[in-house]
């Protein structure tokens, strides 16, 4: 006789941190037939995380889930125990950058963070909006309607509004859109300073490099998916073990595959139209030492080296095994 | 506006400018004049029955096009825009109550409309020679329907994209065709309780006016009302951008 057995249960989830102020727990999102986020989990405590992934990976989404602006279609959300969509209290301690560039066209940036001042009830709105405006290097006195911004002013006018009311939690979806490179730098600097007085700072970007300087704690999202969560740098070092495609163009391109594949440096070869060749090699930096040594060997020309799979979609792509 | 809460106030002021734009205040306008102008022409005939003639005008051009396009126009953006937009986000993320941000978005509509509607209808009202009870139930017809067209169009900006189409479908199909065919189905369109109200105080007949007090008073306002609470619910719930 055949007994069958219930399904075992399913494994209890990891312990939520004592200083956890974001959990997320078997989230996912669709919709209709998008599924844009599926069944992710993590936590978030004080300190600046970054959230990365390439374009359409679902950072958004989950930002704006994080902040109720949409419900999941599974799981639970929680900021500081409660439920962000329907708790109203909560928005007193989320401030949101959010990625659209729309703005109330018609008014001033210091109209604009006022008004969210005033929304949040604070005894001095416009003193309140003054600093805010001040911390993000705009002038509150501009006298020019938001709709003449450049792109960099209305993203500053954004991180005002959102540290206006100095919330607990502040989520910016790719904040340093548009922004020059001081500017740039300024944030990240202000990121950083919120992160150390205790603030829980997380921030979207798909621009790899930005993501480094925002902190060490990363969390990586792919095809809707989280592909990874921690330490920056031990999941740049798990990215950089992956094998790298790279285009070799030379007037001896076939001897030159030829001599790196007995050499070990690639671990395959295929063989382009004319003058070129792309090979796999396990370790990217002793490709680019070794090319130039076995071309001068062979007495070949290089025209071109360039990696084919440098770019962040590639590196998720590995990340989740696609 | 004392008795606004400091919060939907600034709300109110916001809609307010971001429905302003010259081009939908001098349309708008442009048809207000050309009701004024046929008004003077209907005055100026020779009619036997000057306030037939004047409150079927208003009836026709008035209560059935002046009155539901112009809240159409302002209603539907109120909260349609910035939801379409994605600003609205900078009023939800807000310790506001969804309530205040419906209502000030209906007042904020509703302020820019009745001038555009009600001063240019009452102008024609007089300038067709039915008297002062015409130009009174002109007034007082007119602000009943807005009340009730911003209502309904502001769900409708919430609820639907291209929210003009749609409520220029629901008012030249649904209440100039559908709601016509007999008295019963009248009952379903606003036009109808706004007739009968003119009807009711000018004190002359017309078609599909039949709605007896209290109901032609109560049924606008209260529509108002529940497309509010709709609106409100649905602000609750929908995903903002």
């Amino acid at each position: 006789m055949t007994v069958l057995l219930p399904p075992p249960p399913p494994p209890p989830p990891p312990p939520v941190p004592a200083d956890a102020r974001i959990v997320v727990e078997r989230v996912s999102k669709w919709f209709g037939d998008l599924v844009a986020v599926s069944d992710v989990s993590f936590t978030v405590g004080p300190g600046v995380t970054a959230l990365l992934g390439p374009n359409g990976a679902g950072k958004s989404t989950m930002l704006r889930l994080l902040c109720g602006l949409t419900p999941p279609s599974q799981g639970t959300v929680a900021v500081f125990g409660g439920n962000p969509r329907d708790d109203l209290s909560l928005t007193r301690r989320i401030g949101l950058v959010p990625q659209q560039e729309t703005l109330f066209e018609n008014l001033s940036a210091l109209g604009f963070v006022r008004l969210a001042a005033v929304l949040h009830g604070l005894d001095d709105p416009e003193g309140a909006a003054r600093s805010a405006l001040a911390v993000v290097e705009l002038d509150p006195d501009e006298p020019r309607p938001i709709a003449g911004f450049s792109k960099g002013m209305r993203q500053r006018a954004k991180v005002a509004q959102a540290l206006v009311h100095d919330p607990d939690v502040v989520v910016l979806d790719e904040p340093l859109t548009g922004l020059d490179p001081r500017q740039r730098l300024h944030l990240i600097t202000l990121f950083e300073q919120l992160g150390a007085a205790g603030k829980t700072v997380l921030v979207s970007s798909h621009v790899l490099d930005e993501v480094e300087r925002f902190g060490r704690r990363v969390l990586v999202m792919a095809q809707g998916r989280l592909a990874a969560e921690g330490d920056f740098h031990a999941i740049r070092d798990l990215m950089d073990d992956r094998p790298h495609r790279v285009r070799i163009r030379s007037d001896r391109a076939r001897e030159l595959a030829t001599g790196l594949l007995e050499r070990g440096v690639v671990v395959g070869v295929r063989l382009g139209d004319g003058d070129d060749v792309i090979v796999d090699a396990v370790d990217a930096a002793r490709l680019r030492r070794e090319v130039p040594v076995v071309a001068a060997e062979l007495g070949a020309r290089l025209y071109e080296v360039a990696p084919l799979d440098d770019d962040l979609e590639s590196v998720f792509r590995y990340l989740v095994g696609g | 506006m004392a008795a606004l809460a400091p919060t939907r106030l600034p709300i109110y002021r916001l809609l307010l400018r971001s429905q302003v734009s010259r081009a939908r205040v001098l349309a708008l306008l442009a048809i207000g004049i050309v009701g004024i102008v046929v008004g003077f022409a209907i005055g100026a005939g020779d009619r036997i029955d000057e306030l037939r003639a004047g409150a079927r005008f208003i009836n026709t051009f008035g209560l059935s096009l002046l009155v539901p396009v112009t809240a159409l126009v302002f209603s539907a953006a109120a909260l349609g825009d910035p939801s379409e937009d994605g600003t609205l986000v900078y009023l939800w993320l807000r310790p506001v109550r969804r309530s205040r941000i419906v209502i000030a978005a209906a007042a904020s509509s509703f302020t820019v409309a009745w001038p555009l509607v009600v001063i240019p209808l009452a102008v024609a009202a007089w300038a067709t020679g039915g008297g002062s009870a015409l130009v009174t139930a002109t007034v007082v017809a007119s602000t009943l329907a807005l009340v009730a067209y911003t209502g309904i169009f502001c769900a409708l900006g919430l609820r639907v994209k291209r929210s003009l189409v749609w409520g220029l479908l629901y008012i030249f199909i649904w209440e100039g065709f559908v709601a016509t065919a007999n008295d019963t189905a009248g009952r379903l369109a606003v036009r109808t309780y706004s007739r009968s109200v003119l009807t009711e105080i000018a004190d002359v007949t017309l078609r599909f006016s039949a709605i007896s007090s209290p109901y032609r008073w109560i049924v606008p306002p209260l529509v108002a009302v529940v497309a509010l609470a709709y609106a409100t619910r649905r602000l609750r719930r929908q995903d903002v951008a």
